[in-house]
């Protein structure tokens, strides 16, 4: 299967909010309360854009 | 570790917040958009950068904008991003990146990319090693130091060719300066040992493991932990070393002898050799994966009389603080062109010689004195290299390399008379004129 160019856009962002929450995942535990908060934040939201992405890549 | 002044553009929040935290140790500023990249570039100093490319669902590579004027201002520009087609790459390089990778394993990549930036930083600004450490004006060898010197921050096993005496320990040693490793520099000359005598020296021993060891003893694979482990004369190893030298290498663990509990040690090879690896692997003398696990990069040092242009320099370094000697013309075209069979170490105990002699003006016959058979101790030490040089450029190239440094060298010591040149070598006009042609050399033997 071809990729569109629409569904080449989107795996390059899917590929780069997985690998940035992975980065993440892999920091989580050596932040300190405050920072596991943020970062927690950070990366829920970059679920949410993932889940997003999937869905986008789905109907493409 | 040095602090550096690092410059981060990247657009997604969390991978923000990711590179900031493994650059924490050093001075970072962040941008999320093209327009303040550029805006920081011009107005900061950084030393290194790390740049996404993709700024956003819709851009279409502004990072590269921010790439070009980074790398314009000197800074060190690595790409990660999670762009990885061969075009987009390529376009980075071109507009001055140094490094690329992809985005996902930050942990270790930006860590190393420090190192090596660090590293390289320390080598490139050291005081010129080639006039202090590792003396040589040979454009060729300068080049070719300089090029495993690249590799010194790495992980990769290096392995040193030559002649015995020609530096290989001492290129080793800078190597290993150059690397940012910890550990020390441990260096064996395998050589040196019998079988039994090398496992204990490497492997280390329990007290009472066998007669005579009286006490637990380290070995130099415990002692290389986290540094560097020089391995001289590898090709003199025997096979069943080899063996548990390669486990070794590969589990990163070891039993020292008389022990039942392994010891780790994260050692970097660096190993030496003064036949050709190939060789002994053909010949069946070194097994061929312990070769793939040490010659990761492979430089190989000229034999001196090679590089006749590195004996005033090497004499003025041996003498350096002490008495200093004068040559005559003679004695030193004599030098030039002596084979020097033991290399930079004979010249050393050459020189030492000479100090102690009774005269500071060294003539010819002083230098004759001490310098004698010059013919016979060529071909030997050159052996393997020719070999080598032959498999990499055909037998053809290198016959026709050992005909031309022949005809060059009796032309030289013929005064570059051609006829008596001929006449020694009884060779044909044709082949002489033809042979100097080939090697680009003119009719007095010289580089055109």
């Amino acid at each position: 299967m071809t990729d569109t160019p629409d569904s080449g856009k989107l795996l390059h962002d899917l590929r780069s909010k997985c690998s940035s929450l992975k980065s993440a995942a892999e920091l989580y535990k050596d932040c300190s309360a405050a920072e596991k908060k943020e970062m927690l934040a950070l990366m829920n939201a970059a679920a949410a854009e993932i889940t997003k992405l999937l869905a986008q890549l789905d109907k493409a | 570790m040095e602090k550096l002044n690092i410059f981060v553009l990247e657009d997604d929040k969390l991978a923000q917040k990711v590179m900031a935290a493994h650059l924490a140790a050093h001075n970072t500023d962040l941008a999320g958009d093209l327009k303040t990249a550029l805006k920081k570039i011009e107005a900061g100093k950084y030393d290194i950068g790390f740049f996404d490319l993709m700024l956003g669902p819709d851009d279409d590579y502004s990072g590269l904008k921010a790439i070009a004027a980074a790398a314009q201002k000197g800074i060190y520009c690595v790409v990660v991003s999670s762009s990885d087609s061969d075009d987009v790459i390529d376009r980075a390089y071109a507009l001055g990146a140094r490094d690329f990778y992809a985005k996902g394993n930050e942990e270790s990549n930006v860590s190393d990319i420090l190192r090596k930036f660090i590293q390289n930083r320390k080598a490139a600004g050291a005081a010129d090693i080639f006039a202090s450490a590792f003396i040589t004006a040979d454009p060729e060898t300068r080049a070719a130091a300089a090029e495993a010197l690249k590799y010194a921050p790495t992980e990769l096993p290096i392995l040193v060719l030559g002649p015995s005496g020609t530096g290989k320990t001492s290129l080793a040693r800078i190597l290993h300066e150059h690397s940012g490793r910890e550990g020390a520099f441990v260096s064996i000359n395998c050589s040196a040992y019998t079988e039994d005598l090398l496992e204990a020296e490497l492997f280390g021993y329990r007290k009472g493991a066998f007669t005579g060891a009286s006490e637990t003893r380290k070995g130099r694979l415990l002692e290389a932990h986290r540094g560097t482990l020089f391995l001289d004369e590898i090709g003199t190893m025997s096979l069943n070393m080899q063996m548990k030298l390669l486990k070794a290498i590969e589990e990163r663990s070891f039993y020292p002898l008389g022990s039942e509990k392994p010891e780790r040690s994260e050692f970097r090879i660096i190993s030496a050799t003064l036949e050709d690896p190939q060789e002994l692997i053909a010949r069946g003398k070194m097994r061929f994966d312990l070769f793939q696990r040490v010659h990761g990069y492979t430089i190989s040092l000229k034999p001196l009389s090679r590089r006749p242009c590195d004996i005033a320099p090497l004499l003025q370094h041996f003498t350096k603080g002490g008495r200093r000697l004068s040559f005559t013309q003679e004695a030193r075209a004599y030098m030039e062109s002596y084979a020097w069979p033991g290399n930079v170490r004979e010249l050393k105990k050459f020189t030492d010689l000479l100090s102690c002699g009774a005269e500071g003006r060294i003539d010819l016959a002083a230098v004759q004195k001490h310098l004698k058979g010059r013919e016979a101790a060529a071909a030997p030490a050159r052996d393997g290299e020719l070999y080598a040089y032959a498999l990499a450029h055909g037998l053809e190239a290198a016959l026709d390399k050992t005909a031309g440094e022949i005809i060059e060298r009796s032309l030289r010591e013929n005064g570059g008379k051609r006829t008596k040149t001929m006449a020694d070598l009884k060779i044909s006009t044709r082949l002489f004129y033809s042979t100097l042609k080939k090697l680009g050399l003119d009719n007095d033997g010289e580089k055109k």
